[in-house]
């Protein structure tokens, strides 16, 4: 009888537990929970280092790479480190090969700078989307004016101020990839390893683990993993941004996850043995 | 013909192969240079290929519509999705508007392409929730050491997870961050280690027989 009972759980409608996992993750974002992020992780943290020690006025090159798909947990991770960037008053340029991504860039470059006040053309400049990434990274290792000629407005890219100096990888202080893909690794094999320059990445939480042995062996100097990533580094920066406050959705569907894993498998317990 | 079909294009293909490759590996002015043209025919190639990525796309949509085949009212989408994207495009011929600030295209791109890719991809969230109380069951004991990463894992991935672990095992002084970077730094760096290995040894020897021509399905069936 009790087996029969038990057995019930696992015909439940799938859409109960839509409804649950939907009202678990609607509460914080209506009323958030506040709990603190006690620790940094050690790849945030050797991110947040290295970035710190670059000399102001060197140019550091992000490559923005990911759509609204994985927005939540990339679109922070961005904001934090261009913020941080700002901050230690590095000159930054931008760059990307997903379509998707100009727009999300647009957005960024609409806010973040003027909180700095920061100059497009002399401070900052995000040129526009190329297709084939790999090509594009091998030809920016000799002349990057030979794809990048001209920024995202149309205007000649060499005479920007802040392209004084730049030429190829040489003239870069570090390179940062953002995203969902796996371009993170291109740039480790075809620019970071081949052309020494450091990288850093920031790749959604899934992605991770995948990034261990090239975090051993120093082939990427920092890594920001998912939300959490940004969150941290947003604590580091000392600006709170979207990953603090979505760390708390991000919390109770977590633990939603594992509560529905153990649930199920202590009933199958339970039947196995009764 | 079997000259046009057969023995060009693998000559093509062993050629520009081998110059690739070595091209790595010779930091020499000509090789450079060789990189960089062969890297804008790519781009040039690229788009060409783009192009014809959308004929083909709107070819067999427009079939699954004209045939009226399954699910063919989907098909209706992927046209009023390209012109909801074109049109504002070529309309505002990159003119920002004096309200908002942004293109039109940059109006759709935030107003509907961002919600309908944010929303597809959330989806997916719920489907894996439902999944992972009907699916993942420990039927071995293989399966209950990866239980057991998994739970610390995504334990420690959030704030509330470290609570919980620091009122339960606070005892044992050892924080799941310390867990955590164990489990990604041995088991799971020694996993994602061989399987890199694999793929890339797998990598090498096909690209190897595509240099060679031992590979030909490239070429078609004729």
């Amino acid at each position: 009888m009790l087996k029969e009972k038990l057995q019930k759980f696992f015909k439940i409608d799938r859409r109960w537990i839509f409804l649950l996992l939907a009202v678990m993750l609607f509460i914080p974002i209506m009323k958030p929970l506040g709990l603190p992020n006690k620790t940094i992780s050690r790849d945030v943290q050797h991110s947040f280092d290295f970035m710190d020690k670059v000399p102001a006025g060197s140019f550091v090159l992000f490559s923005l790479d990911y759509d609204p798909s994985t927005r939540p947990e990339l679109h922070p991770q961005a904001i934090a480190m261009i913020r941080h960037a700002f901050k230690k008053n590095l000159r930054v340029g931008v760059v990307t090969y997903i379509a998707g991504s100009t727009g999300l860039i647009a957005e960024i470059f609409e806010k973040v700078p003027k909180e700095y006040s920061k100059v497009y053309g002399k401070d900052y400049v995000v040129f526009p989307y190329m297709a084939n990434p790999v090509a594009v990274m091998t030809q920016m290792a000799s002349d990057m004016y030979g794809i990048y000629n001209k920024d995202e407005a149309g205007a000649d890219a060499r005479s920007l101020p802040v392209m004084q100096g730049i030429k190829n990888y040489k003239d870069m202080a570090l390179v940062v990839e953002i995203t969902g893909t796996a371009m993170l690794d291109y740039w480790v094999a075809y620019v970071g390893d081949k052309y020494h320059i450091p990288v850093i990445g920031g790749v959604t939480g899934i992605s991770q683990p995948g990034y261990g042995p090239y975090l051993q062996r120093g082939q990427l100097k920092g890594l920001l993993g998912g939300m959490k990533g940004a969150a941290e580094y947003e604590s580091l920066v000392k600006v709170p941004g979207k990953g603090t406050s979505g760390i708390d959705s991000l919390n109770l569907g977590h633990l939603l996850v594992l509560a529905l894993i153990s649930i199920s498998n202590i009933i199958l317990l339970i039947i196995k043995y009764l | 013909m079997k000259l046009i079909k057969k023995y060009i294009p693998l000559a093509i293909v062993f050629t520009f192969g081998v110059l690739t490759l070595a091209s790595y590996y010779v930091p020499h002015k000509v090789s450079v240079d060789y990189t960089e043209l062969v890297s804008q025919w790519e781009n040039i190639v690229y788009a060409f290929a783009f192009l014809l990525g959308l004929i083909s796309l709107f070819y067999s949509h427009y079939n699954k519509i004209a045939r009226k085949a399954d699910g063919w009212g989907y098909s209706i989408f992927v046209f009023v999705g390209f012109l909801a994207m074109v049109i504002p495009a070529y309309i505002s011929g990159g003119k920002q508007g004096s309200e908002t600030g942004i293109t039109l295209l940059g109006w759709s791109f935030r107003y509907i392409y961002n919600a309908l890719s944010s929303t597809m991809f959330a989806v997916l969230a719920f489907y894996i929730v439902s999944t992972a109380y009907r699916s993942f069951r420990i039927k071995s004991k293989q399966a209950f050491v990866l239980f057991v990463a998994a739970f610390i894992l995504i334990l420690g991935k959030v704030p509330l997870g470290q609570i919980i672990w620091d009122s339960v095992l606070g005892w044992t002084k050892c924080g799941v961050s310390d867990v955590i970077e164990w489990i990604m730094s041995v088991p799971a760096v020694a996993g994602k280690r061989g399987i890199m290995i694999g793929i890339s040894i797998g990598a090498i020897v096909t690209s190897f027989k595509i240099i060679f021509g031992i590979e030909k399905q490239y070429l078609g069936k004729d």
